[in-house]
């Protein structure tokens, strides 16, 4: 069995995972990156787009817009700005992020113009 | 025939009655409010601690960061973020954090320094605006169930006023939940950022060498801003526990008063029905007399 470690995904408003994984795939903004056990320490910021999680053959998909992502002891926490769940496959955890970037964008926009 | 004392008493019962219903009614809503916003306070906290943690992290390995929102300034203008409630009706809640404010906008006027109010919630905007004070900008219609795009639009306001030099310093006015019955009024100095417990004591965790992506400038350039909506947001959602225990605490008080208020007329209600009959038989008897002394004369 591959060693584990411990992934936070949280985002402001609730922590959106937490629990043990064997790999994680995510989008920072320089570019994919995957993650095994004992990575080294990474201060990353994140991009657009999905989040998976691996643990023990189960697999997450995560729509992730913006925030950052921590490596430090085998602790992997991603503070997102905004994040969801997918039920689906990983084009659409993808979908769900781009939405919630617009939604960002959107909000935006009220703001401005309010 | 129901005399005019006893017909305005059992009027007034009514009214009490119907006021009490009002006031039950609010206990409740609020009552139920309060779950929810302890709830969304307790689902915030992981965020703002991994946070915290994150900055705490960055600021020791880079050594002595500089970054524009930590630095301190000369404090010429302070800009005051005072967070209030839209409704009343809420006890103290709104009274207490504006007269922390204020009292601490009299101690600034002392010092020479200038003022710049942003104000959440409409109770602050009216007290503020009545008693002549210039609105930076106001809030509105955030306080009952705050989103986290409600923190963001307050702390862009406050960064951009921060990093255009139009404010020195930003300090903010909140109610602190501490429990259901215990809510503070409580000042937290929120620019310049004051990097999280960098303090020597916990020099033991060595600097942790990071790899990062992109550089840490950056970095701090995102998560630094990230910091301040991140505590405006826990103290809106705090603010807004507050509101609904105090409205709650406040309407059960109301709704206790009017039970007693009831009790004490429906009292006063009986012993003028008494009273009442108590004449009317005397009238009879006293009739019935001057009848029969009539007939047996």
């Amino acid at each position: 069995m591959a060693k584990t470690f411990h992934v936070d995904v949280v985002s402001p408003e609730a922590t959106v995972w937490s629990g043990e994984a064997t790999f994680v795939v995510a989008r920072t903004v320089e570019g994919e990156i995957g993650i095994l056990a004992d990575h080294e320490p990474t201060m990353a910021a994140l991009a657009t787009g999905a989040v998976i999680i691996e643990s023990d053959g189960d697999r997450t998909l995560i729509g992730v817009h913006g925030g950052f992502l921590q490596i430090l002891d085998n602790q992997v926490t991603l503070l997102t700005d905004r994040a969801q769940i997918s039920e689906g496959g990983r084009d659409v955890a993808a979908r769900i992020a781009a939405e919630l970037q617009e939604l960002e964008e959107a909000e935006e926009e009220l703001e401005a113009e309010g | 025939m129901a005399s005019a004392e006893l017909r305005q008493i059992r009027r007034r019962i009514s009214s009490v009655n119907s006021t009490k219903k009002i006031t039950r009614a609010m206990e409740l809503i609020a009552a139920s409010r309060i779950v929810k916003a302890q709830q969304r306070v307790k689902q915030s906290i992981p965020y703002a601690e991994k946070l915290t943690e994150v900055i705490r992290n960055v600021a020791r390995a880079s050594g002595g960061v500089a970054h524009p929102l930590l630095e301190r300034r000369d404090v010429k203008t302070v800009g005051m973020l005072v967070i209030s409630s839209d409704r009343g009706l809420a006890g103290a809640y709104n009274a207490n954090v504006i007269r922390m404010a204020e009292a601490a906008m009299i101690e600034h006027g002392r010092e020479d320094r200038e003022l710049k109010l942003f104000l959440v919630g409409k109770k602050g905007q009216t007290y503020f605006r009545f008693r002549g004070y210039h609105i930076e900008r106001a809030f509105l219609g955030v306080t009952d169930a705050p989103s986290y795009g409600d923190a963001r639009a307050v702390a862009n306001t406050l960064l951009e006023a921060f990093a255009t030099g139009e404010v020195d310093a930003v300090e903010a006015y909140y109610t602190r939940y501490v429990s259901a019955l215990n809510q503070q009024a409580t000042r937290y100095r929120l620019l310049p950022v004051e990097p999280p417990g960098v303090e020597g004591a916990e020099e033991e965790a060595a600097t942790v060498a990071y790899t990062y992506e992109p550089s840490p400038g950056e970095i701090l350039d995102r998560i630094l801003p990230r910091y301040v909506e991140a505590a405006i947001f826990g103290m809106l959602l705090e603010s807004s526990a507050s509101e609904h225990a105090s409205r709650q605490r406040a309407m059960k008080a109301a709704t206790d008063n009017a039970t007693e208020l009831v009790k004490i007329l429906t009292r006063v209600a009986n012993q003028a029905r008494q009273a009442e009959i108590t004449t009317e038989i005397s009238e009879i008897v006293g009739g019935a007399e001057a009848l029969a002394e009539a007939r047996g004369e």
